[in-house]
């Protein structure tokens, strides 16, 4: 080998270790300095979240130039995964959209707490503390229920909500002998779960949340209670069982939420069990029948309810990427959460209700008749049925962030034919014990 | 004088060994920084972090000593998964390395189109991984997906099934997606071992009147025998290491019936937040595919050798 080969291979050598070495650094390097706060939110291709957001950029660079403020739009990402890396190259975005995580993202020393006096500021029932400390802005009411198609219901003489699990498989039988779809159910997603969770939710938890009085969650934890030995859940099972052998189509398992909401919008099925969400997709699928958004059933004689599944801190939170500067301007982003224009904007972007008292929007509006129908509806039953949170309680008092996951294979499992009950409930307890230890 | 000489010979072979030491490291020395820092190093965090419960939130993972592994001799799922992902396993190897040996025998002997359909073989290795999952969730939807309509629109309705859905077909689905996808490139490594077989072991075989059966079994196979070597352990690897074509189309559904290694490392990792008990399992599954392919190539060279 000449001497000038091995100059070759040498500096070659010297380049290659050096941008490794560089790509390492550049790992670990400070977050970027330049007169922008970076905004995480789940987008994808909802036009409604899309319009809540320029708005929201808007107000903030109105009120802070020359400051900006950039999207990251995770999609339809949960986020988890994003989070970690960054978290992992210390360089996470200075405002992150946080639902079931702001647990592990305050535990890991992520999150800047926000001071009670945000809150006062905009008229916001304090959100539960975690660890003594409160870390995200609040949105609004996120309800979930049921959403029914009523040319169809009416078809059979049906206006009124049934109130029990029973009463709806009558009606169901019903729906089947006029030649209607009574459910839109796919097994795919998340969506899958729906069903189940809201007979868990409805019935195995107290309405009202008595802080004295431990949780079905906490004493699951605290291994006073099962699935496996509840009776309530053993009963949900059984429901579930009966509801894939009568209502849910072969193929079910192909199907997903964008399936459902299809079936449903084009008039296919008489049924949705689905949050508050779907109605701001009215407009843009020019869905034009008569909709109304009943309450949950139970399985065990109580009223119906509506399930309220905002009650958590979940939201937006500053994160420890904000330093100097950019903690306050952070902060000024997420007080432009709350400019009336952006908040009605979030409200009917997620078809939420308004819950800061001092902010002048209080309700999704739609100039489309049936979504505002729906809207009424929704009030009208919110007011004479009553929420309840379910195990959504507490960062500390809910279940496992996967568990929702877990309800939706147990769907899957039953949609796929297994009728173990015993197995079932384990299937629900060992994704329960699994994922509590990875909190 | 000879003395001298003896010592200067004895120092041009030492400057030569220094030389040659400087290439080698000079040479070798970016590619041993890459590996140890994108494969090894990770490799040996994730060792560490098998005896941790780190979700992958905390900055301080906690030591747990050997709980993970305490856990993972009971843990049922992970049987389970270990069970599919062997049956997928044999399923991909048995036809990577038999299968493909037979097309590309057969399309070795194409006199016509012979690029054209070589290359329509080897189309869709070159997609990736990611497109042709969604291609075959496609194709699989009960209710739209070509493969049903086709079946729907010839009368045959009874034949549409839910290829995804039904845990009695899912597993032929998965298996049927990855042998899709990959049987260009296995077939391709045979090709090329074909083409290095002297042609004068043809002529010889033609002489003595050999038929298609007997040059396969005593020339093909034999020279083959390296290639099928390596196809079966790339076979073996691209079976357990199953999971872009899980996390596409299945999610390890119905409920956790497609769940493979690769999977549920994933699901513990990311999904459950466990990267502690996931590193565990990786470490335990990589251990055992160590074994698994060191046993693997000890017995097909031995059979190599006999031939």
């Amino acid at each position: 080998m000449t001497r000038r080969r091995l100059f070759i291979g040498a500096s070659l050598s010297v380049a290659v270790v050096g941008v490794f070495a560089m790509a390492l650094a550049g790992c670990s390097a400070e977050p970027r300095n330049e007169q922008v706060i970076r905004v995480t939110r789940n987008i994808g291709g909802r036009e409604g979240f899309r319009k809540h957001f320029e708005a929201w950029k808007a107000a903030f660079e109105r009120d802070n130039a020359p400051w900006k403020m950039e999207l990251i739009d995770l999609g339809n990402m949960e986020g988890a995964e994003y989070y970690k890396s960054r978290i992992a190259t210390g360089d996470l975005p200075e405002v992150i959209m946080t639902w079931e995580m702001s647990n592990f993202l305050a535990d890991g020393g992520h999150l800047v707490p926000l001071p009670d006096a945000y809150y006062e500021k905009y008229g916001i029932e304090l959100p539960a503390a975690y660890k003594g400390k409160r870390y995200t802005s609040q949105g609004g009411l996120q309800i979930q229920a049921i959403v029914v198609n009523m040319d169809m219901w009416k078809d059979i003489g049906v206006t009124e909500p049934p109130a029990t699990w029973d009463a709806y498989f009558d009606a169901f039988h019903k729906l089947k002998e006029k030649g209607h779809k009574p459910l839109v159910l796919g097994g795919r997603e998340w969506s899958a779960a729906m069903p189940m969770f809201y007979a868990f939710t409805s019935d195995m938890y107290d309405r009202v949340v008595d802080p004295a009085k431990p949780s079905w969650t906490k004493r699951r934890d605290a291994g006073e209670v099962s699935f496996a030995s509840d009776p309530i859940a053993r009963q949900a099972i059984e429901k579930m069982i009966y509801l894939v052998d009568n209502f849910v189509d072969k193929g079910a398992l192909s199907d997903g939420y964008n399936e459902e909401q299809r079936d449903f919008y084009g008039g296919q099925g008489a049924t949705w069990m689905m949050g508050c969400w779907m109605a701001g997709d009215l407009e843009p699928n020019h869905v034009e029948f008569e909709m109304e958004y009943w309450p949950v059933p139970s399985m065990i004689g109580r009223p119906p309810v509506i399930i309220q599944t905002s009650g958590m801190q979940s939201g937006w939170a500053v994160t420890t990427s904000a330093t100097g500067p950019k903690l306050e301007k952070a902060m000024a982003v997420l007080d432009a959460f709350y400019d009336p224009v952006v908040y009605q904007e979030l409200l009917n972007g997620e078809c939420q209700f308004g819950q800061a008292s001092k902010v002048p929007a209080t309700e999704p509006k739609y100039d489309w008749p049936p979504a505002q129908h729906l809207i009424r509806s929704m009030v009208a039953n919110i007011e004479q049925y009553g929420t309840t949170p379910g195990f959504h309680i507490a960062l500390d008092d809910i279940p496992p962030p996967a568990f929702h996951t877990s309800m939706a294979r147990v769907m899957q499992e039953i949609m796929a034919g297994n009728r173990d009950v015993d197995a079932l409930l384990a299937m629900l307890d060992e994704e329960w014990d699994s994922g509590r230890k990875g909190t | 004088m000879p003395s001298h000489g003896r010592t200067g010979a004895r120092s041009r072979r030492g400057w030569s060994h220094q030389r040659s030491a400087v290439a080698s490291l000079v040479l070798c020395g970016p590619a041993v920084v890459l590996y140890a820092g994108f494969i090894v190093l990770p490799a040996a965090l994730g060792f560490g972090y098998s005896f941790t419960d780190w979700t992958g939130w905390s900055k301080r993972p906690h030591f747990v000593g050997l709980d993970n592994f305490r856990e993972l001799v009971a843990d049922a799922r992970f049987f389970d998964a270990i069970r599919f992902t062997l049956f997928e396993t044999v399923l991909i190897g048995l036809f990577f390395t038999f299968a493909s040996m037979l097309l590309a025998i057969a399309l070795d002997k194409l006199s016509v189109m012979k690029g054209l359909i070589r290359g329509l073989f080897f189309y869709p290795y070159i997609l990736s991984i990611l497109v042709s999952a969604l291609l075959f969730q496609y194709l699989a939807n009960y209710r739209e997906g070509a493969i049903n309509t086709l079946f729907r629109a010839v009368g045959l309705d009874a034949l549409a099934q839910d290829w995804m859905g039904d845990p009695h077909l899912v597993p032929y689905f998965i298996f049927a997606l990855v042998a899709w996808s990959g049987l260009g490139f296995f077939t391709t490594l045979y090709l090329a071992s074909l083409q290095t077989i002297p042609t004068d072991l043809y002529e010889a075989a033609r002489i003595d009147g050999a038929g298609a059966v007997s040059v396969f079994r005593h020339i093909q196979f034999p020279m083959l025998l390296p290639t099928l070597t390596t196809n079966s352990v790339l076979a073996l690897i691209t079976g357990i290491n199953l999971f872009p074509q899980i996390v596409v189309t299945t999610q390890g559904g119905p409920g956790y019936r497609t769940f493979t290694i690769g999977y549920y490392i994933y699901h513990l990792g990311v999904l459950n937040n466990r990267q502690g008990y996931a590193a565990a399992v990786s470490f335990i599954t990589f251990a055992a595919l160590v074994v698994i392919a060191g046993i693997q190539v000890a017995l097909l060279r031995r059979r190599q050798v006999s031939l």
